[in-house]
């Protein structure tokens, strides 16, 4: 296998040497610039605002993209100005889509971004830096990627932690559960890393119930009927041993309830993730003891809000503090009695939101391990 | 000659014995795997496999494939879903309308399948796998990438109501399977699909109209996927673009497992029954046993490739392409 290894580092010390080459010849073109009559255009008056993500097949980045489009419409302009870049979960479409719009927009351009996967996210960043533009990111980048790197070009990096939140619903699950019984986990995709951590949140607060037991945890692929397949199954191997299942997102919850339905087994408590707005009704009614909304429509807006301030001048990033450059997302649990508030305040109406207030609600710097 | 009968004999009862072996071993692993309950759990999720299998048998027998199941599912599913919910979203009511219309739904999805296929020559797994991403690509147009509920306790109780231990969903499954055992057995078209997939040549030149035949074929199927993703929404009161996912492995695995042969004219819709309960109960026994997922699709691709192994007859076959 070493052969193949050895390809792909050279393949990306390859891109990198070319990303560097270039962005190293821009950089040298505006160092002289500087250093003749004109001034450095350090902003911009009116640059072009993109969101580049996934797909629209999936409520989560429709959320995104609706906040994005609110942020656009509150500086008065049509949600068509919003430039959508979908790279169809592909890294190469991803970079070549920036590269293009950056190709027609040079410098007048603020990008707000999910890289895709982590490693994409350094020539993405580095493209836009060399075409003298700004760029906010979320989700994926590598540990060793600072904002702070690349002076004023790479704006923000947002990603959200949830180990904390999961650790909390799981907290929430052995109390119902009168801490004590078996518990079982159904996982996302098992590389995942929100489907990590969401299995290490409830490792966690294992710790302090003695006498809680985790009798099993399976990935269940963020997938319903995968979710319901695997809870019959469990109630074989465990039958009555289960007082309470821990799942790591709403998906798999409505598989497992379903599961638990067609043996007739009612108010086994569940906890689940995401907010969504089937699960936000099921915690009204009790089905489900609590769940967490990461609030991908302020996410969205946010990270697009960002970009679009840093380009125009508003604010200075380099000026800020490394918690206003890398941070964590908000994350808010949801339990039965906070459920119709919540669904009436962020599910039934969109808020409006100050999209200068940039940190506010932010969950503090991301800390790496 | 001896020699040979038992060889026949033995090709063709290899999956039940093979079944009956599995049971047997996931019950000395673990004995909760042999109880009513178990065997009720097993059955409820095999339904829609066994309704989608049932369908891509008839296009096996044909000696053709249909790879647009997880399409055609999605579609039948999200537009089952959407006019139930129009038409009051209560079987009492109007919602019947829904189930008539979905089966309308499936029969002319396999339609359109057939006639690509046959009517512009385009190999079967081609024009099926195109008409696949057709499926899934309206089913998210429909729904735009939500998910649809559907929560008519009449309904859900197709899982909910239970009949000697069994919910009533599985009894559907059934009433389908005899239905299907008697197209292939009783009627023209059945036993037309044997003759295609036996020898296309020898059915084309005895008169047989074999487009036809073709086109039929892909169009039952078609109902079949129907009533499976109408079985799948029962089982967790969703239907949504991913409703069909994983059907298409499990089903064609299941067809292959129970013994009807890739190159058609051999096995049937019991074989089928066979197989995907020896599917299930392998997903189910090895959760039981502790194991986990990634080990269960590996040995899954690997009783496949033992499965068509054992069902084929090798001398009979000159060459595989």
């Amino acid at each position: 296998m070493s052969f193949i290894k050895k390809f792909i580092e050279q393949e990306t010390i390859n891109r990198r040497n070319l990303l560097l080459a270039s962005a190293y010849g821009l950089g040298g073109a505006a160092a002289l610039r500087t250093l003749g009559a004109t001034p450095a255009r350090a902003t911009t008056a009116n640059p072009t605002i993109a969101w580049s993500y996934r797909d629209r097949t999936n409520p989560y980045w429709n959320y995104i993209v609706s906040g994005g489009e609110a942020f656009v419409e509150s500086l008065g302009k049509p949600k068509s100005a919003l430039v959508n870049l979908i790279n169809e979960g592909s890294s190469e479409k991803s970079l070549a889509d920036v590269k293009a719009l950056l190709g027609k927009e040079g410098s007048n351009l603020a990008l707000a971004i999910d890289a895709n996967d982590a490693p994409n996210c350094r020539p993405v960043v580095e493209a836009v830096a060399a075409a003298g533009a700004y760029v906010s990111t979320i989700w994926n980048k590598t540990d060793d990627l600072h904002p702070w790197d690349f002076g004023d070009n790479y704006v923000s990096h947002m990603t959200w932690s949830d180990e904390g939140p999961a650790e909390k619903t799981a907290r929430i699950l052995f109390d119902a559960m009168g801490g004590k019984g078996g518990v079982v986990h159904l996982g996302g995709i098992a590389s995942n890393n929100p489907a990590i951590e969401r299995l290490n949140g409830l490792k966690n607060a294992l710790k302090d119930y003695p006498n809680i037991q985790l009798l099993d945890a399976q990935p269940a692929d963020w997938d319903t009927q995968k979710a319901n397949q695997i809870m019959a199954s469990f109630l074989t191997r465990y039958g009555d041993n289960i007082k309470g299942v821990h799942c790591a997102n709403d998906t798999i919850a409505y598989g497992v309830i379903e599961a638990l339905r067609a043996e007739g087994i009612e108010g086994m408590p569940i906890v689940s993730y995401d907010g969504n707005q089937q699960a936000v009704e099921l915690v009204a009614k009790g089905e489900i003891l609590a769940t967490v909304f990461t609030n991908p429509h302020w996410g969205g807006g946010i990270t697009a809000a960002l970009a679009y301030y840093a380009a125009t001048g508003v604010f200075k990033p380099s000026a800020e503090p490394k918690e206003h450059r890398e941070f964590y997302g908000p994350t808010i649990l949801i339990t039965p009695k906070d459920a119709a508030e919540f669904k009436a305040k962020y599910l039934d109406s969109t808020p409006k939101y100050d999209w200068k207030d940039f940190w506010g609600p932010g969950n503090g710097q991301i800390k790496y391990k | 000659m001896d020699n040979f009968l038992t060889r026949d004999n033995l090709q063709k009862w290899a999956p039940l014995l093979v079944l009956f072996a599995l049971v047997l071993f996931f019950s000395v692993a673990n004995p909760n795997f042999l109880s009513m309950r178990n065997f009720a759990r097993i059955s409820i999720l095999s339904t829609p496999s066994l309704m989608i299998g049932i369908g891509v048998t008839f296009i096996i027998l044909m000696g053709s494939i249909d790879l647009s199941m997880e399409g055609a599912v999605a579609v039948c599913a999200v537009l089952f879903a959407t006019m139930f919910t129009a038409l009051g979203g209560s079987l009492a009511g109007w919602g019947w309308l829904a189930v008539v219309g979905a089966l309308f739904v499936g029969a002319l999805f396999g339609l359109i399948n057939g006639l690509v296929h046959v009517g512009l020559k385009i190999p079967s797994f081609m024009a099926s796998l195109s008409m696949g991403f057709v499926g899934i690509g309206l089913s998210l147009l429909i729904t735009g990438g939500d998910r649809i509920r559907v929560e008519d306790p009449l309904f859900r109780s197709l899982l909910t109501y239970r009949l000697g231990g069994f919910p009533l969903m599985v009894y559907v499954a059934l009433a389908a399977l005899l239905i299907a055992g008697f197209i292939q057995g009783r009627t023209k078209i059945g036993r037309n699909f044997y003759a295609v997939g036996g020898g296309e040549d020898l059915a084309h030149a005895s008169g047989l109209n074999v487009a036809r035949v073709r086109v039929i074929g892909f169009a039952i199927a078609g109902v079949f996927y129907a009533l499976g993703a109408m079985l799948a929404v029962a089982q967790i009161g969703i239907a949504e673009t991913v409703t069909g996912r994983n059907l298409m492995f499990v089903s064609i695995t299941s067809v292959v497992v129970g013994g009807t042969a890739l190159w058609g004219g051999a096995g049937g819709v019991w074989n089928t029954l066979v197989g995907v309960l020896i599917v299930n109960v392998i997903g189910n026994g090895m959760v039981v046993m502790g194991l986990p997922s990634y080990v269960q699709d590996g040995v899954l691709g690997l009783l496949v490739i033992i499965a068509v192994y054992l069902s084929t007859d090798r001398r009979s076959l000159s060459f595989v392409k």
